[in-house]
């Protein structure tokens, strides 16, 4: 599965519902597929993308999707144990696979050696958890996370691109503050 | 710990609430207990238990993205495992988060662990740019802390709160 479509694809589902976005090509590729206020663009703090999109979930009854990464995720594992602790009903948290640190040459990551992030999910008391592999599992997978009660734990395949998409002409305190408007704040 | 004043954790908490900070994510220290579980006895706020310092801070900031104001409570120690998710979040992105942290290395500390960090904690936030003020007695307490939290909502910027031992009395474990 390539993340680009996917990400389309993604948006197309959710409507206006919050998205949180892991630094880098996920935030760049976010932007490309359909720049949106309630886009959460992350530009640094790799490994937080999914506690930040924990404390939105915790703070609003809109579902709230994360699009995280494995090596990211690999960083900030405590962050899936506490999911589990506060399992928040409205979290959905997609982590893109590529078994690779796709910006630093592509080494590759513990999930290339057997570490199951789904398989952590679930240890950590995350039950709703699913492995996707193409775009129509993703797509299934996500359906059913948007109508019943979470947290849910994707974790979605992918390779990674041999090219970058061009970095997106933002500006976090201006996501801060779009995002946040669309809350009244 | 239930013959110990309590006032200054209680000042602390009715702070919090007077500024609408409903969420706080913390990672645990012997003398935050204090206010903390305060805190979790009040259905006001929703208290986080993170599994470390920088976590707490990606939480905090995702409750300020969606409107709600969220406070981190940590130890000086675990104020070094989260100044990258200051420096790369909080700072260029505005997020105003209120840390309160407890000042470990300081008077009375035994372990020698605690030291550097508890004195590189405050020259650190200097050199972050990022306002901090030391909480030693309870004398304008109430005042000093409610300032504290409309200056770091003003600023759109983290904020830090230094706990000492001056001003809780508890022992430094």
């Amino acid at each position: 599965m390539h993340r680009f479509p996917a990400t389309k694809r993604i948006l197309e589902m959710v409507g206006d519902l919050p998205i949180v976005a892991n630094l880098g090509p996920t935030s760049d590729e976010l932007w490309h597929a359909g720049h949106r206020d309630r886009n959460f663009y992350t530009y640094g703090s790799m490994g937080l993308c999914s506690s930040i999109a924990l404390g939105m979930a915790l703070s609003t009854s809109d579902k709230v999707i994360s699009l995280d990464g494995d090596g990211s995720l690999l960083m900030n594992l405590g962050t899936i144990a506490t999911i589990g602790r506060e399992s928040p009903a409205n979290l959905i948290v997609i982590a893109w696979d590529n078994e690779q640190w796709g910006q630093t040459g592509g080494q590759a990551t513990h999930t290339a050696f057997g570490t199951d992030l789904a398989s952590v999910a679930q240890s950590c008391g995350i039950r709703k958890t699913a492995t996707v592999h193409d775009e129509e599992e993703l797509e299934s997978a996500l359906a059913q996370a948007l109508e019943e009660d979470g947290p849910w734990f994707i974790t979605a395949k992918i390779v990674e691109e041999p090219e970058s998409m061009p970095v997106a002409p933002n500006e976090p305190e201006m996501t801060t503050y779009r995002f946040r408007g669309t809350y009244g704040g | 710990m239930t013959t110990q004043n309590n006032a200054w954790a209680e000042t602390i908490a009715a702070a919090l609430k007077d500024a609408g900070v409903s969420l706080i994510a913390y990672v645990p220290d012997v003398s935050i207990h204090r206010v903390t579980e305060l805190l979790e006895r009040d259905d006001f706020f929703h208290v986080v238990a993170a599994t470390r310092e920088e976590e707490a801070i990606g939480v905090a900031a995702g409750a300020y993205a969606v409107g709600r104001n969220a406070a981190v409570f940590m130890q000086s120690s675990g104020f070094g495992n989260c100044v990258n998710a200051l420096a790369s979040l909080c700072l260029p992105a505005r997020i105003p988060v209120p840390m309160f942290i407890n000042m470990r290395g300081e008077v009375g500390e035994f372990n020698i662990a605690q030291v550097a960090m508890g004195r590189a904690t405050r020259p650190a936030l200097d050199t972050l740019g990022i306002q901090h003020y030391t909480l030693e007695s309870e004398d304008r307490l109430g005042l000093r802390v409610a300032g504290a939290l409309k200056l770091c909502y003003a600023s759109r910027q983290p904020l830090a709160l230094c706990l000492t031992p001056l001003l809780h009395g508890g022992k430094l474990a």
